[in-house]
């Protein structure tokens, strides 16, 4: 749990960073943005995994009482934070090799705290649980999707007509942090996680407190 | 100029205040002053605050500068961020040491001659020009600034009177020619002293115009400017040594320049994958091997080293040795992949080996060998545990630099809260240094530090948990041959000398 909510803080203090080496003189350095990446996608799959394991010990526990992680980002104590680093440094295994079909049964109560957004993409791992499905990449390296040397006119398109071009070393950048990480760190059950990255389906609305729509739209207004 | 007080109080080299520092086996080990590979004592020669004194003495004002200069110390800095020293380069000789700063400036230091009646005053070095290299400039098609930071300097071997350096920052590299002027025609016909074009009417005599000796100028014009190369972030240079040609590397391309042409540059090395989706790793620094000009070696954000070879092909693409150490399982983190990027790769003044730093470590390749280092350094490893709390304030992004001594028997890089460290290949004994204010007595001995990592701290330990994060030593220097170093912290320069110079 613990872990889980490190892993979800770091993801978030990443996106941060992101946004903000937009701002500072000189651009976005690319080398950067490729280490914030990296450490995304680490968080991301140290936050699966843990996730997976917690999961199992909640087999015969009743499904309401299954914690649920897409709990609103704590920012919390440094505490947690020496504790993290110690827990993710066991190997995580890929969430690939994690899901395995027998889980698939647990996770409908899973996804009855949150509409269970229907996957269009058929996958070969069964990690069908709502909040998740917007992580799991649905091909080898999505993420370096972020590491596009355009303009981020994409999520421009997304969230509203687009203003004047803005050069942006990561142009889908923003759209993927949404599709991806919109279950995550939107606690509200309300908002289903977006399509996965295959299909090109636009993001349903979201409520207005989600920080990561204030980070988009503040790119939108930057 | 005068940085120091004028009495020199060299009873005070009591050597018997020289303390023995722990040997890494934690005893303390008998001082030896016969190593000279700089691992004796070290002290310092000289201190220079950016920007103040350094404007002060690039004014050339030698009037008492020692007071004004004093009154600084004791006065909180003015620094701003365009102070903060980004690179510094000693040239071929020693002579001149070229700084870098995040305002684009250049500060050429130059070593004072020795003079018999002053033979300890030899070893200071003293502000000899001053230039700005690089403004800050706005590309329209991508509405960014561009960053006039200096990145690197690099100097040109010496092959007439004058001194040439290249300066680069995130996109331009320019050519920069320092030359002296101590004389000036005087007696033209046409011009009177001021320059002002005289009436042609009264002039009823002709002359000869002589040169005549004046006060020592120190000029520097820019000689090339190569532009226009570079669509990600250059983060190195390096001359050949044909001393035709030089590199510059950015992310994912390296360009091969001829100094002479600046419309054009050979793109010898290119990793932009055609998807950007793909893209996996970064250059992070470039060299060319110091005898062979058709050899080179770049580092990559994965933590591995390509040696190429130019011969091979016009696009060296495909390396010819690639160096790489197997992960050590035990050692992998949540981090592991930032903190293996290689943010500094030198070769050896004998072209032997290359010295590449990471965020932890400093490793020691033999070019024969390819599939590990034969020897690594700890700089500071009881950072491993903290790794992200150095993730959250961006610290373990920082880019440290490395440098070996002339001999290649000592390699030294930097650290946090000022620190420094010195590791001898030799004796395998390293020592960890500060350069701070406090510390900055002139002529002081340096007190080898140690960082206490848990336990019981003694007295002159500091814990990690009082390291001061932003207090960082990025880029240090190493004279060619003798044992001075120039350490820059933020925004003041340090050189130091050993103390059996």
């Amino acid at each position: 749990m613990e872990v889980q909510k490190e892993a979800q803080r770091i993801m978030t203090l990443s996106v941060w960073k992101m946004y903000h080496s937009r701002m500072q003189r000189g651009g976005l350095r690319l080398h950067r943005s490729l280490q914030l990446s990296l450490v995304m996608r680490s968080a991301r799959d140290l936050y699966l995994s843990a996730k997976v394991e917690a999961q199992e010990p909640e087999v015969t526990l009743p499904p309401a009482r299954s914690p649920d992680p897409c709990l609103h980002p704590p920012r919390e104590a440094e505490a947690a934070a020496e504790a993290a680093p110690s827990d993710g440094e066991q190997p995580s295994p890929e969430p690939m090799d994690t899901q395995e079909a027998p889980r698939a049964g647990e996770t409908p109560a899973r996804c009855a705290q949150r509409p269970a957004k229907v996957s269009r993409k058929r996958r070969s791992c069964s990690l069908s649980d709502g909040g998740d499905a917007a992580l799991v990449p649905s091909k080898k390296a999505r993420l370096e999707e972020e590491e596009e040397e355009r303009a981020s006119s994409d999520v421009l398109d997304r969230l509203q007509p687009p203003p004047a071009q803005a050069e942006g070393a990561f142009p889908n950048l923003a759209r993927v942090l949404q599709r991806r990480f919109s279950g995550l760190l939107n606690c509200s059950p309300a908002a289903p996680p977006t399509a996965p990255p295959a299909c090109e389906a636009k993001p349903a609305c979201r409520p207005a407190d989600n920080m990561l729509n204030v980070l988009v739209r503040a790119v939108v207004a930057f | 100029m005068v940085l120091q007080p004028s009495e020199r109080h060299y009873g005070d080299w009591n050597h018997g205040r020289l303390g023995p520092w722990c040997s890494p086996t934690g005893s303390p080990a008998p001082l030896s002053c016969e190593t000279g590979c700089g691992e004796g004592s070290w002290i310092l020669v000289c201190r220079l605050l950016f920007p103040t004194q350094v404007s002060l003495l690039s004014m050339e004002e030698d009037i008492d500068t020692r007071k004004i200069n004093n009154s600084f110390l004791r006065d909180h800095s003015y620094a701003t961020e365009a102070d903060i020293i980004s690179t510094v380069e000693f040239n071929h000789t020693g002579e001149l040491l070229a700084t870098g700063d995040k305002g684009g400036r250049v500060v050429i230091f130059q070593r004072e001659q020795e003079s018999k009646n002053q033979v300890h005053r030899r070893g200071e070095y003293n502000v000899y020009s001053t230039f700005q290299s690089h403004e800050p400039e706005f590309d329209y098609l991508k509405s960014l600034e561009i960053e006039e930071k200096i990145n690197k300097i690099r100097w040109l071997p010496q092959q007439n009177a004058a001194y040439f350096l290249l300066s680069t920052n995130d996109k331009t590299v320019k050519l920069w020619k320092v030359s002296e002027r101590d004389k000036r025609p005087e007696g033209y016909n046409l011009k009177d002293e001021e320059g002002r074009l005289r009436d042609p009417a009264t002039i009823t005599t002709l002359r000869v115009p002589v040169l005549r000796p004046m006060d020592l100028m120190v000029e520097a014009t820019p000689r090339r400017v190569f532009a226009n190369a570079h669509t990600y972030h250059i983060n190195s240079i390096s001359v050949n040594s044909d001393y035709e040609t030089y590199m510059s590397a950015d992310d994912l391309r390296i360009n091969l320049w001829n100094f002479e042409i600046t419309n054009q540059s050979f793109n010898i090395v290119d990793i932009k994958p055609a998807n950007m989706e793909e893209l996996t790793e970064v250059i992070t620094a470039a060299e060319f091997h110091p005898h062979h000009c058709n050899t080179f070696v770049y580092s990559s954000s994965k933590g591995t080293i390509r040696l190429c070879d130019m011969r091979a092909s016009a696009l060296c693409d495909r390396h010819t040795k690639f160096f790489e150490e197997p992960e050590d399982p035990s050692n992998r983190s949540f981090f592991s992949e930032i903190i293996s990027s290689i943010s500094d790769v030198k070769f050896s003044h004998s072209g032997r080996y290359i010295m590449t730093r990471d965020y932890l470590t400093v490793k020691v390749w033999d070019l024969n060998m390819e599939n590990r280092p034969i020897e690594t350094y700890q700089v500071h490893d009881y950072l491993r545990s903290k790794l992200c709390s150095l993730y959250e304030n961006d610290c373990i992004f920082d880019k440290f630099e490395c440098v070996w001594n002339g001999s290649d028997s000592v390699i030294m890089t930097g650290s946090y809260n000022n620190f420094f460290r010195m590791f001898d290949r030799n004796t395998k004994r390293d020592v960890t240094l500060e350069a701070s204010r406090e510390n900055s007595k002139p002529r002081a001995i340096l007190k080898p530090r140690k960082v206490c990592v848990g336990g019981k701290r003694r007295k002159d330990e500091i814990s990690v948990d009082s390291l001061d994060f932003s207090k960082k030593i990025l880029h240090t220097a190493w004279h060619p041959s003798e044992n001075i170093i120039a350490v820059a912290a933020t925004n003041n320069l340090y050189i130091f000398q050993d103390k059996v110079n």
